[in-house]
């Protein structure tokens, strides 16, 4: 029978058109009908979670696609949890949207575009086969463009569009040619299904030995290399902060429920191969992830435009769940716990943090720098006072839910420090992500004081107004979460691995996260709360500049890579590719040429028919004598 | 059971009598009732009827009147699928044939006689007979038409058709001489005598399928004579044609392949390459396609080149199939291409005239397109599938070569079916098109047959079956 499940991802799917073509007149109804298919994903998502407390099995239900690929849906703890996060994350950004998209004249093909979006990535989770998975996950990839460049009349939207469509380009290639090598190499030993989910999870140390750990390291960095480009992970993190030019729904979409998370997701499914890979891949996963961690921390310190320091917070955050998992060798499965719970956290203060930085940007004229705000609390009383929920989530003060998630991972990075021999090697992970911690604290409330507190800076800024309230009821249900979602902490880890270690390092190391927060807000308060900040010059200072370049990454990617190795090489295959074409377009014209001769044959008299047919008759007997032998 | 009704020899017959039967009844009725669409009407469903009665005949491959009339599956394959590009050309014809539908109708289910009979034939009597029926039918039809181009065009096919009749039946008497019976199983014939009626019949069964140097009167007969007429000359009687071909050189000439296969891969690389370029620069869209459909000839008589040049049993089923598949997908995308000229009131229709089209008419435009990429090849198209299967019979009998030319051929083809998809999409308010559901209601059934009957690939265990049904003996 055809499990109801299936409708978690296919309602928005099919709705999505619906929505789209049923809000071209009443315009308020795209929006409607894209939360209620997102309603319906929600509740059956809860049906089929019960059903899982309940009886423990994992629903899992696939049909034959092609060949030695079936395709289907397969449902466990971990998928669960992400669908039920997702789908609701996803409709309180839909429900908000319809307030935040109520003049745009597209809105009917923005809910389309949002409804797919979110059911694309419910199939992704809930696939039960990696190839069906990226099919959904190039699905994403598509509607992230699509919505991106929501505003393309706007040129810099039309470019972010691209952007993020080719740098996620990139990953995906790698994650498609790793997906090639898994498969080739599966299917020569006779796998009767090489890419399906559970199978590769459940026998991921008879695959090692299969295959040999070297090529599944080699698997899982290209996997890793999907996954970078997908969840913004260094070095394929640029595109994040340009993808800012779209809605603020939709990067709440992308940063929180969609997008983003996939390539957690990704890794966290596959996880038994990386455990079972040399110790390169799950290094690599960790590593990166807790470089991006402090790295994309430092570069949201300097940014002045307000969704830009919430895109690089999301990159920070994110590299918190990748290096996470990637300690998966030490210390077992129970990262994936730890990691989920954050993306969890995450999606629901981040979802909350973007929307509230809609509601400002409404009320300011899309107005985005930070300089140019302040004193928005006593303005928008409401709105801001959600935000600062969601900043002090953000720097994981406690009881906020952040502060279980994120702790634990740095804490969990002692662990592994310990665990592997206590060598200098081993420390980096916990270094890099306590200075992450530092970094987080810093740009949060550095964005926090520039748009609250003070005096505000402009005249918009002055005539600031709250939303209606009835906007910001699903805000008000995320700041609830984000406020106490810390509560079922191990609940939560055991229920995605019911063998869930509980860390536990020494006191002071505990504490030092916390620590970190309370100087950044010090040292925030020390340069901001005394106006010090005003009469700073700093476009003198080498790492000002270093920062506010970015590292110069966009400058190598699209100057020295782009322009100066890439162009050249296409302009000069092209140019040969001229010079055939020109040969072409010569053979063309001798054709219609010859063409035309042929034609004057046919001149519609019908005596010259005859004598041309004798001819003709007679070189094929001549022909049939040379060659056949009458 | 001695009743007469019921003896062998009639009732493998009752298609074709009852069909007869209706045409007669209809050049009666013809004295009072003058409206075209009840002549359509019964047509259709007299059509209907003999694929029917098509179907209930037993196909156990037996044989009547002495060898002559063979029942199998293969032969009923055909029979349906002419009779079905009949019934194509039927659901459109009337509208622009408004004197005397009675007697078109009527000579059209004479047509159809012919075909059926043609299709069971393993005699060149039957087949000459069967042949001429189609011919003669079809001088009538393409009389019918509103100008006097109708009638030149009618009186050119005449005049080349009686010609191509006497190359057959000069062919078929040095047939007797060299096997001493005129049907196409026989013991080893004589050498000489024979071969000369090789050439001999290829020009007259040839003429049909307008291949090189019998295809003159092909381009002023299709650009003269009215839409449907052209759409069924270009369709129905080709297959019918090439099916004639099949049977008379692989089953006929079966002790001379070696001349067969020399015959055939040259007429057919003169052929292609002489459709495709004189299509090039071709302005004229019914003459352009009129050489398109010669060059598709082309392709079509590889399949002799194939079964006679190679003795691997794959490549002959694949051949075998590959000609029962481009058969029937050819007859939707050549017969619907045909039938969309109509869209321009004009005698000579410009391909520049359909400018404009893609804006007034999306469905119309793109229904065409999906013609025009089917014709040229393109996936996934069904017109992809019947040149894949071609060739791939052609690699796997070892005939790369000949597979190489042909993929070239198809490339140069691109260029002018291309032509006509760009100029549809162009900008242009000025021309007027006529796009009534007569022209429409063909052409996007051609369209959506285009694509799907690329299922039809899947229908290939089936098919490929029958193929012995040709009666090649290996």
């Amino acid at each position: 029978m055809f499990d109801y499940a299936w409708f978690i991802f296919l309602t928005p799917i099919i709705f999505a058109p619906i929505a789209a073509i049923a809000g071209r007149k009443t315009k308020v109804l795209g929006g409607v009908i894209a939360s209620i298919s997102i309603t319906i994903s929600l509740i059956l998502a809860i049906i089929v979670y019960i059903g899982l407390r309940l009886t423990d099995v994992p629903v899992y239900q696939t049909y034959n696609w092609f060949g030695n690929i079936d395709a289907g849906i397969y449902i466990d703890h971990l998928a669960i949890v992400m669908a039920l996060m997702v789908s609701f994350v996803s409709l309180m950004i839909h429900l908000f949207a319809i307030y935040y998209m109520k003049d745009d004249p597209r809105q009917n093909t923005y809910f389309g575009e949002t409804a797919l979006f979110t059911g694309g990535m419910l199939g992704l989770i809930l696939s039960s086969n990696l190839l069906e998975f990226f099919l959904f996950w190039e699905l994403v990839g598509l509607c992230s463009y699509l919505l991106i460049g929501f505003w393309f009349f706007k040129p810099n939207a039309a470019s972010a569009a691209k952007k993020a469509f080719i740098v996620t380009r990139v990953g995906d290639l790698l994650f498609i040619v790793g997906l090639a090598i898994l498969y080739s190499l599966l299917t020569v030993r006779n796998v009767a299904s090489p890419l399906s989910i559970p199978y590769l999870i459940n026998n991921a140390p008879l695959i090692a030995k299969e295959v040999g750990a070297q090529n599944l390291t080699i698997i899982g960095l290209l996997f890793l290399g999907g996954a970078a480009g997908k969840s913004a992970q260094f070095p394929l993190h640029v595109w994040i902060p340009d993808a800012m030019e779209g809605p603020t729904t939709v990067s709440a979409l992308i940063h929180a429920a969609t997008m983003v998370t996939a390539g957690v997701y990704l890794i966290a499914r596959v996880l038994p191969l990386y455990e079972n890979a040399t110790y390169v891949a799950p290094d690599a996963v960790l590593f990166i992830g807790a470089f991006t961690a402090m790295f994309a921390g430092t570069m949201g310190i300097v940014m002045n435009d307000l969704k830009r320091i919430l895109a690089y917070s999301t990159i920070s955050q994110i590299g918190y769940m990748m290096a996470s998992l990637g300690m998966v060798t030490v210390i077992g499965t129970s990262v994936i716990g730890f990691s989920i719970y954050h993306l969890v956290v995450h999606a629901v203060f981040k979802a909350l943090l973007f929307m509230t930085a809609g509601a400002i940007l409404i009320a300011l004229m899309e107005l985005r720098d930070v300089r140019r705000m302040g004193g928005l609390w006593r303005r928008m009383p409401v709105t801001v006072t959600l935000m600062f929920i969601g900043s002090i989530t953000l720097a994981a003060i406690p009881p906020t839910a952040a502060y279980f998630s994120k702790d634990t991972i740095i804490d969990a990075a002692y662990l592994y420090y310990i665990r592997s021999g206590g060598n200098i090697y081993s420390i980096l992970p916990w270094v890099f992500l306590v200075i992450g911690a530092l970094m987080t604290s810093l740009y949060t409330f550095r964005m926090f004081y520039l748009v609250a507190l003070g005096k505000p800076r402009s005249k918009l800024a002055e005539e600031a107004k709250d939303p209606p309230m009835i906007a910001l009821i699903p805000l008000m249900v995320l700041a609830f979460f984000s406020l106490t979602l810390g509560i079922i902490q191990y609940r939560f880890y055991d229920f995605i691995d019911p063998s869930t270690i509980h860390v536990s390092v020494p006191f002071m190391v505990e504490f030092t996260p916390l620590t970190m927060v309370v100087i950044g807000i010090l040292a925030i308060a020390v340069v901001y709360g005394t106006g010090i900040w005003k009469n700073m010059d700093l476009s003198r200072s080498r790492v000002y500049r270093l920062l506010k370049a970015k590292y110069y990454l966009d400058y190598l990617f699209t100057r020295i890579i782009a322009e100066r190795t890439i162009l050249p090489l296409s302009s000069g295959i092209a140019r040969i590719e001229s010079g055939f074409s020109r040969d072409v377009e010569a053979t063309g014209a001798g054709a219609m040429g010859f063409g035309s001769v042929l034609r004057r044959i046919q001149n519609g008299i019908v005596e010259y028919y005859f004598v041309f047919l004798i001819i003709g008759v007679a070189l094929l007997m001549l022909i049939l004598e040379i060659v056949g032998g009458i | 059971m001695n009743n007469i009704f019921l003896n062998q020899y009639l009732t493998v017959m009752y298609p074709e009598i009852f069909l007869g039967l209706v045409a007669f009844g209809m050049l009666l009725m013809g004295k009072r009732y003058h409206d075209w669409k009840v002549y359509t009407g019964i047509s259709i469903i007299s059509l209907l009827i003999a694929m029917i009665l098509l179907l209930l005949l037993d196909a156990g491959n037996e044989t009547f009147y002495g060898g002559a009339f063979q029942i199998n599956n293969f032969g009923l394959y055909f029979a349906l699928i002419m009779i079905v590009s009949s019934l194509y050309v039927a659901l459109s014809a009337g509208t622009v044939l408004k004197d005397n539908p009675e007697v078109f109708f009527a000579t059209f289910l004479f047509v159809n006689i012919a075909m059926i009979i043609a299709a069971f034939s393993l005699n060149l009597i039957f087949i000459f007979i069967a042949f001429e029926g189609v011919s003669v039918g079809t001088y009538i039809l393409s009389a019918y038409g509103k100008s006097r181009r109708n009638l030149e065009a009618s009186a050119k096919y005449f005049f080349t058709g009686i010609i191509a009749t006497g190359f057959i039946v000069l062919g078929s008497s040095y047939y007797y001489m060299a096997t001493g019976t005129f049907n196409l199983i026989s013991g080893v014939p004589e050498k000489g005598a024979m071969l000369i009626a090789l050439v001999l019949l290829f020009v007259g069964f040839g003429f049909k399928l307008a291949l090189v140097p019998m295809q003159q009167w092909a381009v002023d007969a299709y650009d003269g004579t009215s839409n449907p007429v052209s759409a069924f000359l270009s369709s129905g009687t080709k297959v019918l044609a090439f099916f004639i071909l099949l049977r008379v050189f692989l089953v006929g000439f079966s002790h001379f392949y070696n001349d067969v296969f020399y015959l055939f891969v040259i007429v057919s690389i003169i052929t292609m390459t002489y459709g495709n370029f004189a299509a090039l620069s071709e302005n004229n869209l019914k003459r352009m396609l009129a050489y398109s459909s010669i060059a598709q000839a082309g392709y079509l008589i590889l399949v002799i080149a194939v079964v006679s040049g190679s003795s691997s049993t794959f490549a002959f089923t694949v051949a075998i199939f590959a000609a029962m598949y481009y058969s029937i997908v050819y007859i939707f995308m050549k017969g619907g291409s045909f039938l969309s000229v109509s869209a321009v009131n004009k005698d000579k229709v410009e391909i520049n005239d359909l400018e404009g089209i893609g804006v007034k008419s999306p469905l119309f435009a793109v229904s065409l397109a999906i013609l025009m990429l089917s014709l040229a090849g393109i996936p996934p198209t069904a017109g992809f599938f019947a040149k894949y299967y071609l060739f791939l019979s052609l690699i796997s009998g070892n005939l790369w070569w000949l597979a190489v030319i042909g993929i070239l051929n198809s490339a140069i083809s691109v260029f002018y079916y291309l032509r006509v998809i760009t100029v549809m999409f162009r900008k242009n308010d000025s021309h007027e098109f006529n796009l009534g559901s007569s022209v429409m209601l063909p052409l996007v059934t051609a369209a959506i047959l285009t694509i799907g009957l690329s299922l039809l690939i899947f229908a290939y265990p089936q098919l490929s079956s029958i193929v012995g049904g040709l009666g090649v003996v290996r």
